[in-house]
């Protein structure tokens, strides 16, 4: 039961990060490699702001989630503007070109060690023999709190009106006059914003190292097409399926075979039912039939 | 200002993401198959020669202990054969479903090596690779030995693409690639060609494998991290997909590039930036040929002579990620 609640936690910042990401693809139609860097460069200035500066958590965070929201949105403009009517496989590859160039820069800023959130858990609760401290239950408001204020912002407003104009149709909604422009650089803002954050959440829940962008772009797949790019619920549903199978796995085989599960259940959903686990309507544009 | 054997290295290394770029091309370039994978496709094939060849003292649970130009073309065979296993499900999926497949299974082969210690020795890793001609040639001069198996690797590759390129096979492949309606209409068997490619390219793969193994000497889990998948990618972007000589001259021109800056004397307090040249250096130079020269140095007209296919414009560049897997419902 212990592990299922770990999984929980898991899940909730595996969701935060697939919705960043699968929100891109939907809007910008590419898959963002370098969405993963974003979460490592969140986890650590988030580390440097805390550990080196002295910061409280919560104001780190908070700097950590909205500067790189704005770095997004540079990046976006000096990277994928200027390629976009190359289609999405340019785009593809540029942005495995920034990934490698926002790798290398963690690596000339933070080097190579390991770094830690100085201890943050807080208390821990109990209830019917299971245990959880309260960073994991701030993890897991903080996580589906911001995922309820997107899902309220597309819904709500006009802006987020927009937004899911250009997901739908992106041709129509410039018809219609839809400000593309600043709906796309929203768009960039939220999905890094949403990068860093769950960056910072898996730093303080583990170590921060220079290889999390990579090991973590692979389950961010797994976790958008398991979900189905295009509903939110289903990348919430998926990315706790995934990190509650993965965590309950680490009872039967060594933990640093959780991507192993990851990707196993992703192939077997990718061949057995590809048109993910929640929609009715079958992916017309993943099978050949 | 440095000795030529560095040079003979870089070459070496140069020549070997040469092959495995020529490879390539034929399943992604001209099969229009996004391929993530290469780094499984490869840790087979060299974890294959691997066990075939190590000595027994290393307890490993399997050990024939063959002769290397036994091993050698099993390792090949081998790796075909995991490529169909990964080819036969995956390929009915498109786009970036398929892209994912790829690098999903590609992990899945490393985390197999490292789980079957037993077999593989795991995160230990296997030192010493048997390599040809060892005992006639020693110490220093074995590099000049080795740069020549590797330039004979990458021409065999260069003839064998080439050939399935020009061929009939090759042709229908890239028509299919362009317009799968209008090949499956003129009765070709798209799916089953493909599965030929995925497999073809898997033997050409294993079959680089052991050369890379006689450079690196030693072989372990981490060498077959999706790094190395995209730096054959960056290589193959860099050079032109589609075109013959793409592969080689984009491995070329990033492995020498990248080695040269390596050569730059930093301070030790600055190690940090030494160990980050490499990717800024090959990430900015994708991002750079996307941008200014999308079609790489040499492009696929180029290649098979600029009257055999409609112009880029309506045929080529719009081509929406993976729309290549084909379109028919």
């Amino acid at each position: 039961m212990q592990n299922v609640i770990f999984g929980i936690v898991t899940g909730s910042i595996l969701a935060v990060a697939t919705l960043g990401f699968a929100l891109v693809r939907q809007t910008e139609n590419f898959l963002n490699i370098a969405h993963a860097q974003m979460m490592a460069l969140g986890a650590f200035i988030g580390v440097v702001l805390v550990d080196t500066y002295g910061m409280n958590i919560f104001l780190a965070g908070a700097i950590t989630v909205v500067g790189l929201g704005a770095l997004g949105v540079v990046l976006s403009a000096v990277f994928f503007q200027p390629v976009r009517h190359q289609g999405g496989t340019v785009l593809l590859f540029t942005s495995i070109g920034l990934a490698l160039m926002m790798y290398a820069a963690i690596l000339a800023l933070f080097g190579t060690q390991a770094r830690f959130y100085p201890d943050v858990s807080g208390s821990l609760y109990r209830f019917a023999g299971i245990n959880i401290a309260t960073n994991e239950l701030v993890i897991i408001g903080l996580a589906f709190g911001s995922i309820a204020a997107l899902q309220l912002f597309l819904n709500g407003t006009g802006l987020g009106r927009a937004v899911r104009a250009v997901a739908s149709n992106d041709d129509l909604a410039r018809v219609r006059g839809v400000p593309v422009r600043t709906v796309s650089n929203t768009i960039w803002f939220i999905s890094s914003a949403f990068g860093a954050m769950a960056g910072v959440m898996l730093g303080v829940l583990g170590a921060v190292n220079t290889e999390i962008g990579w090991h973590n772009i692979l389950i961010v797949l797994a976790a958008a097409v398991l979900g189905g790019l295009r509903s939110i619920t289903g990348v919430i549903l998926a990315g706790l399926l995934l990190g509650i199978m993965m965590d309950v796995s680490a009872l039967f085989i060594p933990t640093s075979y959780r991507p192993v599960v990851a990707f196993g259940v992703l192939v077997a959903v990718l061949i057995l039912r590809p048109e993910g686990i929640l929609s009715i309507q079958r992916r017309k544009d993943a099978v050949v039939a | 200002m440095t000795n030529p054997i560095f040079w003979v290295g870089v070459l070496t290394l140069a020549m070997i993401y040469s092959s495995l770029a020529m490879a390539l091309n034929v399943e992604s370039g001209w099969g229009g198959m996004w391929d993530l994978g290469i780094a499984g496709l490869l840790a087979a094939g060299s974890y294959c020669y691997v066990i075939l060849t190590s000595d027994a003292d290393l307890d490993m649970r399997f050990a024939p202990e063959l002769s290397m130009w036994v091993a050698w073309p099993l390792a090949a065979l081998f790796t075909g054969l995991v490529a169909f296993a990964i080819g036969a499900p995956a390929l009915r999926l498109r786009r970036e479903y398929f892209l994912i497949t790829t690098l999903a299974f590609a992990e899945i082969i490393r985390q197999l090596v490292v789980i079957q210690a037993d077999l593989t020795r795991g995160t230990l890793g296997v030192p010493n690779i048997n390599r040809p001609f060892d005992s006639f040639v020693t110490g220093r001069d074995y590099n000049y030995v080795l740069l020549g198996i590797a330039v004979a690797a990458a021409a065999v590759m260069y003839l064998v693409t080439r050939q399935v390129g020009v061929s009939p096979f090759g042709r229908t492949l890239r028509a299919a690639r362009d317009n799968e309606a209008v090949a499956l209409a003129l009765g070709k068997r798209v799916n089953r060609m493909r599965i030929k490619t995925f497999i073809l390219a898997g033997v050409l793969i294993g079959a680089t494998a052991p050369v890379y193994l006689f450079y690196i000497r030693a072989v372990s889990p981490q060498l077959f991290a999706p790094g190395i998948t995209f730096t054959v990618w960056t290589a193959l972007v860099i050079g032109g997909i589609g075109s013959i000589r793409g592969g080689l001259a984009g491995a070329v021109v990033l492995i020498v590039f990248t080695e040269a800056v390596g050569l730059i004397e930093v301070d030790p307090a600055h190690i940090n930036i030494l160990v980050a040249i490499e990717p800024f250096l090959v990430g900015l130079l994708l991002v750079l040929v996307l941008r200014f020269r999308p079609d790489g140095l040499f492009s696929e007209r180029s290649a098979f002579g600029a009257g055999n296919r409609p112009s880029r414009d309506s045929a080529g560049d719009s081509r929406p990620a993976g729309a290549t897997q084909g379109s028919g419902g």
